[in-house]
């Protein structure tokens, strides 16, 4: 076996871990509630947030007759509405702003 | 509700195609108001309205695939095929620019001194940033292609770590380009040397912005818990995506950089 160092010799060295100074035997807990134990949390550790999946999946699927795009409810209602508004309103702009520039410039 | 008997996906009937091609309508007749009468609202209003249409249509998606259950295998392998188709065009739009580049630099006109580079033209040294630029998006490859197989093997942590590594990649990419672009001692105004330079990595670094958000939103989705070790086809799209601008960095940097200092 081929090591980076020599094992005798780490046992000395302080740097080589946590070796001289973690107690072989965990403290009493006085004030703490137990930490769980990661094997009790089920059998997904929650790293960065839990899986709302599922509840999405619920609420999607649910048979309301609303389109995709409106089936969050009121947000998606007021982002469409919002939409629309724009999309006719700049339309308009748009067919009124080129109507004029195309207007023949008057002679000088 | 009736229930489909195929595997296929009937969308529901959207509005975004529409507001897209009206976004697209007010960008560009924004553009020639903004040119010839100096206004600008027109066109930002364009800009506004691409912006939400993308959001929501890309939003709507992700609710049929990973909320309702729609992407089969089927409607997957569409999926997938309309990605490679996409990026096939890809290739061709970046064929224009590299043929326009080797039009003007193998026959060199008199007018540019019968040389490439062109008289007067100072090239960027390849082996300074150029060439940290491709070790960067080479790195972003390994880290990318590390994020997928801890995404197939179920790690998460690692899959977040890697994912993040190789968008960091990306915007220390876009970061030293940047910098390249500011501290360059020519300009798109110089000449076939400086339209082709400019045009090709300029295009192409819309691309790495582009890939970049689009593992920024695979990161999201990832911590969201949208993709499984067996059903990721968003991530392997931005993947293969990112590997595309990669290659196209490879042909640029040995194409103009290289060949054409």
């Amino acid at each position: 076996k081929v090591y980076l160092f020599n094992v005798k010799d780490s046992c000395r060295v302080q740097s080589s871990g946590l070796k001289g100074t973690v107690p072989s035997q965990a403290p009493p807990i006085i004030f703490a509630v137990p930490t769980k134990v990661v094997s009790e949390t089920g059998s997904v550790a929650h790293y960065m947030g839990i899986n709302k999946v599922p509840e999405l999946q619920m609420i999607f699927q649910k048979t309301d007759g609303a389109p995709v795009h409106l089936k969050r409810g009121v947000m998606d209602k007021m982002l469409y509405r919002t939409m629309m508004g724009l999309t006719i309103g700049g339309t308009l702009y748009c067919l009124m702003a080129l109507y004029i520039v195309a207007q023949p410039r008057k002679p000088q | 509700m009736a229930h489909q008997a195929h595997a296929y996906h009937m969308v529901d009937p959207s509005p975004w195609p529409l507001t897209g091609a009206i976004a697209a309508l007010l960008m560009t007749s924004g553009l020639a108001i903004w040119f010839h009468f100096h206004s600008t609202m027109l066109m930002t209003l364009g800009l506004v309205l691409t912006l939400l249409t993308m959001y929501q249509w890309w939003r709507d998606i992700i609710r049929e695939g990973t909320f309702q259950g729609h992407h089969t295998p089927p409607v997957q392998k569409g999926l997938r095929y309309g990605m490679i188709l996409f990026i096939t065009s890809e290739v061709f739009f970046f064929l224009g620019f590299f043929w326009a580049f080797y039009h003007s630099s193998l026959a060199p006109t008199p007018e540019l001194g019968g040389c490439w580079p062109p008289t007067g033209i100072i090239p960027l040294d390849p082996f300074e940033v150029p060439l940290l630029n491709t070790a960067v998006l080479l790195a972003s490859g390994v880290t990318v292609t590390w994020a997928h197989h801890s995404i197939m093997e179920g790690e998460r942590k690692q899959t977040i770590q890697s994912l993040a590594l190789t968008i960091l990649l990306g915007f220390y990419f876009t970061a030293l380009q940047a910098m390249e672009y500011y501290e360059a001692p020519f300009t798109i105004a110089d000449g076939v040397y400086g339209s082709t330079f400019f045009v090709a990595t300029g295009f192409h670094g819309l691309h790495v912005i582009i890939g970049s958000t689009f593992l920024a939103v695979c990161l999201l989705r990832q911590i969201q818990y949208h993709f499984t070790s067996e059903h990721h086809f968003g991530f392997e799209a931005a993947a293969w995506y990112w590997h595309f601008v990669d290659v196209v960095w490879l042909f640029l940097y040995v194409s103009i950089y290289w060949w054409g200092s």
